[in-house]
């Protein structure tokens, strides 16, 4: 072939790709704005009808059926149940009951090709679905798209629906991590019904798995359920993995349960310095000021991080400013500092300003402290 | 037509190739990106406890007249848990007093610890006042010495590293921390979105609305950079090998910052300089990592209005560019480095980098051939048109791909754009070309602390 | 022949603005929206209000801004914040600036209506 055929040719396909390409643009542009604006001033309306029957009580203007199959309505439901809470969103919900919206959805879900639908059938469920849509949404725990899978894990949440507990934390060993997270805050939603499924997969699974049993801790810490103290105190002793024992230290820390202070006191000694500076955090979780003087121990300890939460932990006990502030003067210069970064996060090198201008005794300490220099 | 023409389209079409194939891969990434940013993940990461905080980090000189409304316009950044960390980097000005003033702060000894070189630190300022503000004052020492010392004093994993001039979008925080919270324990760094703000209506810190300017050198950018972060870095954060996240807009781990030393002072390209020895140095380590990039994270800054500017950031940009290329030469097509030393450096230093000496070939050598008779006048014109065909049709692939985002609607808007797509290559692209030649050969360097030029970041990885 | 109150609605997202002015109109009142912090101000120094409702997080000034500089300025207008999630830290200030009472999104309207009726 010669170069000059070759050169006619390359030129005419080049020139042709890019004819399409500046019509697919074009298109896109024009169909994509036509299309945008048309939903949005369709969801505006939507949004007024929404409204007034919100607000309104003898209000009745009928929903049809194009306005309940329409995507932006359902957008505009979804946007307003956001905003709302209360006896306002169970409005809503009537609405949505009337209209085959939750019907709709599910089978968007288990049969949609696209992407975009199925995703928005998730959150609609998520956010609307009842007892009606459970069995739908445990089903798609197991759906190929992460973000689903969320959804699904959300929405059984919402809905309390009891089955989907043990399903859930289940897959905490075996999901990919920012979906077990997601499922760990849907469980914090149930509350204490949570609490014993859990334990039970900690007790099953310590042994040999980390990542789920540490995420099952860290999601037994936000439901604060005392019911679980016993329970950890014994996995605290059974255990000898690092994280495990960390997240278990971190759980009864955020309980506040005096049970566990023996316990975490005993651990300011262990080897591992993250589970010193853990137990330390936790001491000041507990709200013993018995904990204070084993903490002002620790402000010594030979690893920043555990002096540090040493000293916040103190700071936020009763008696603790005080104490930080006997810690000042301590001959341990590393201590002193954590003191004076406890008390400054604490808040109090703003009021010993004021104070000092008020010629209060207790400021001095810290402002001296503070123009003395690096130790 | 010599050997030299053939080697010449070959290299076009090799490089057509190269190019066609990552904006491809940017456009499936891309797509799925589109659904899942419309559907629900800003409310629960903005609600959910577990999501990280994050150490905003700027560096500040001479910034008296616009570093309060900087500071302020990133405290109303949506994340549930943030810091501000501002360096004022031994301004002569009123910058420091500003901040002590609006922001009540005040002094204080705390241990700092520093775990990276830096110029010496004169204070530390803690602020109480809703925004959590930190000022670190200290010794003139240049951009990168300073975000090292604002490293040092950051309290949180991550830090958000970035300019004290720059736009952020409310949400750019939020998308961004999405890919780390996906993956956590491997996440180590995430690149944005910049775009040029350049002709857009900008009222107390927010983009009211994006539209192109008329102007034509920063029109040319604009293009230039959707071509570059719409068509190229989707593309490379799927093969997880994106070589540069840039310094306007980079969330690092704290961690892997501290352990490749901080970034480097003096390097025209430091932020590329950082990104490829984060990368070396976990792929040495046999580490499993990424290093994503959220299109939807967004950070709008100014870009050179005129040719003088633009030319003294193109050479300064080519020339760290230069250095870059340079010291990590032995990651080419080595094995260790997997998919980053098979495929995408390779690709980069041979697409991007070489571009301009071969594109010098294309538009200067063969028609000064023609000129003198060694090639006749259709094969120039077949030539040039196939040049011209390819850099438009790139051109109108990345404004294919940037339309999922919506930033520019009004017909005036599209027609600019495909209008610098065509104007560009009859005089601008030439031009950038020869800077980068001209940087290739050496000279003075410009490096300040100026007003456009003191960044040594190397926002474009490339022309394309 | 009383009146229509007017209250100064100021809120970035759309959702509430519907709602509000749906529902405040419907009780009775007069409605005027704005939608981000800068209109929100020129309209609150400019214009007559017996009550503005403005939400604490806007693009470009925040609510509490805005609030900042009626107080400095000395407008007598009853100022409801609507806030989000976690906002107890500008609690404090707010009240100093002006602000009567706190509505936390999400809400209910009978809520809502309760408490601007206690104001106006």
């Amino acid at each position: 072939m010669s170069l000059d055929l070759f050169n006619q040719v390359a030129v005419l396909v080049i020139f042709s790709i890019n004819a399409v390409m500046l019509t697919v643009l074009v298109m896109l542009k024009v169909v994509h704005r036509h299309r945008r604006l048309d939903h949005d001033r369709r969801r505006t309306a939507y949004l007024g009808v929404l409204s007034r029957h919100l607000s309104m009580d003898d209000y009745n203007e009928p929903i049809t059926e194009t306005m309940a199959e329409d995507p932006a309505f359902l957008d505009a439901l979804l946007d307003m149940r956001n905003a709302l809470t209360g006896d306002d969103a169970s409005t809503l919900g009537r609405i949505v009951n009337h209209h085959g919206i939750i019907q709709r959805q599910m089978r968007y879900l288990d049969s949609s090709w696209l992407l975009g639908r199925r995703l928005q059938a998730a959150v609609a469920l998520a956010e609307l679905g009842d007892e009606m849509s459970a069995e739908t949404l445990m089903r798609h725990l197991d759906d190929p798209e992460p973000e689903i899978r969320i959804q699904c894990g959300r929405g059984l949440g919402r809905i309390r629906w009891t089955p989907a507990i043990d399903q859930i934390v289940s897959r905490f060993g075996t999901e990919i991590p920012w979906v077990s997270t997601r499922f760990s805050d849907t469980l914090v939603g149930y509350g204490a019904k949570a609490t014993w499924p859990l334990l039970a997969y900690i007790r099953i699974n310590h042994p040999y798995e980390t990542q789920g049993v540490t995420l099952a801790l860290r999601t037994l810490a936000q439901i604060n359920d005392d019911q679980a103290v016993g329970p950890l105190l014994e996995i605290l002793e059974e255990s000898s993995d690092v994280e495990v024992r960390i997240a278990t230290v971190y759980a009864l820390g955020e309980l506040g349960s005096p049970e566990a202070l023996a316990a975490l006191d005993a651990l300011l000694d262990d080897d591992e310095w993250a589970l010193r500076a853990k137990s330390a955090s936790a001491l000041g979780g507990l709200g013993d000021p018995a904990a204070i003087s084993r903490l002002l121990h620790s402000m010594r300890d030979s690893n920043w991080w555990v002096r540090r939460s040493a000293a916040a932990a103190i700071a936020g006990l009763p008696g603790g400013i005080e104490a930080l502030y006997t810690a000042l003067d301590d001959e341990d210069p590393f201590a002193a500092d954590a003191a004076a970064e406890a008390l400054v996060d604490a808040g109090e090198l703003v009021s010993a300003r004021r104070r000092a201008e008020q010629e209060d005794a207790l400021a001095e300490p810290l402002l001296a402290h503070m123009r003395s220099g690096w130790s | 037509m010599s050997w030299v023409g053939y080697a010449t389209v070959a290299y076009f079409i090799a490089m057509q190739a190269y190019l066609l194939f990552l904006a491809l891969v940017s456009a499936a990434a891309l797509r799925r990106n589109h659904h899942l940013r419309r559907y629900g993940r800003v409310g629960e990461m903005l609600s959910s406890r577990t999501t990280p905080p994050v150490s905003i980090i700027i560096a500040a000189y001479n910034e008296e007249a616009g570093i309060v409304d900087a500071v302020r316009s990133m405290s109303i950044v949506r994340y549930p848990r943030f810091e501000i960390v501002v360096v004022n980097d031994g301004s002569n000005d009123g910058t420091l007093g500003a901040l002590i003033e609006t922001f009540q702060l005040e002094q204080v000894r705390i241990p700092y610890r520093p775990d990276l070189e830096s110029a010496p630190v004169r204070a530390i300022y803690r602020g109480r006042s809703g925004v959590d503000i930190t000022v670190i004052d200290k010794e003139n020492g240049g951009r990168a010495d300073a975000l090292n010392a604002g490293i040092n004093a950051a309290r949180y994993p991550y830090v958000f590293c970035t300019d004290a001039d720059v736009v952020l979008d409310p949400d750019c925080l939020v998308h961004s921390m999405q890919r780390v919270v996906e993956d956590r324990a491997r996440t180590v760094g995430v690149g944005g979105n910049v775009r040029p703000l350049n002709g857009s209506r900008v009222q107390l810190g927010h983009i009211i609305e994006a539209s192109v300017p008329k102007r034509l050198v920063p029109r040319m950018q604009i293009l230039e950079y959707i071509r570059n972060f719409l068509a190229s870095r989707p593309g490379w954060s799927w093969m997880n090998a994106v070589p540069i996240v840039s310094g306007a807009f980079g969330i690092w781990k704290r961690s892997v910052i501290v352990e490749v030393g901080g970034l480097t002072e003096g390097h025209m390209g430091e932020d590329m300089d950082l990104t490829m020895r984060i990368h070396r140095h976990l792929l040495d380590r046999g580490v499993p990592y990424r290093i994503v990039y959220e299109p939807a994270a967004v950070i709008w800054t100014e870009v050179p209005d005129n040719l003088r500017v633009l030319r003294r950031q193109r050479i300064r940009w080519h020339r760290g560019l230069m250095r870059v290329v340079s010291d990590f030469r032995g990651m080419t097509f080595n094995p260790r480095y997997r998919q980053m030393g098979m495929i995408a450096w390779p690709g980069f230093v041979l697409f991007e980098y070489l571009a301009p000496m071969i594109e010098f070939v294309g538009w200067f050598v063969v028609p000064t051939a023609w000129l003198l008779g060694a090639l006749d006048t259709t094969a120039l014109i077949w030539l040039l048109l196939i040049a011209l065909g390819m850099g438009l049709l790139n051109s109108l692939i990345a404004l294919v791909l940037d339309e999922s985002f919506g930033f520019f609607n009004s017909p005036a808007d599209t027609s600019r754009l495909i209008a610098v797509a065509v104007i560009e290559n009859f005089g601008l692209r030439q031009m950038t070309v020869l800077w980068r030649i001209r940087a290739m050969l050496g000279g003075k360097g410009t490096r300040s602390w100026g007003n456009m030029e003191r960044r040594g970041v190397t926002n474009l990885a490339g022309q394309q | 022949m009383s009146e229509k109150k007017r209250i100064l609605v100021a809120d970035d997202s759309e959702t509430i603005r519907a709602l509000m002015q749906t529902a405040l109109e419907g009780a009775g009142y007069e409605v005027v929206l704005a939608e981000d912090g800068l209109s929100a101000y020129e309209l609150g120094s400019n214009g007559d209000y017996d009550l503005v409702i403005i939400d604490q997080l806007m693009p470009g000034l925040l609510g509490l801004d805005v609030v900042s500089r009626w107080h400095e300025e000395g407008m007598k207008t009853p100022v409801l914040m609507l806030t989000g999630v976690d906002d107890d830290r500008t609690a404090v200030e707010s009240f100093d600036r002006g602000v009567v009472d706190y509505v936390r999104k999400p809400f209910r309207i009978p809520e809502l209506m309760a408490r601007i009726r206690m104001q106006i």
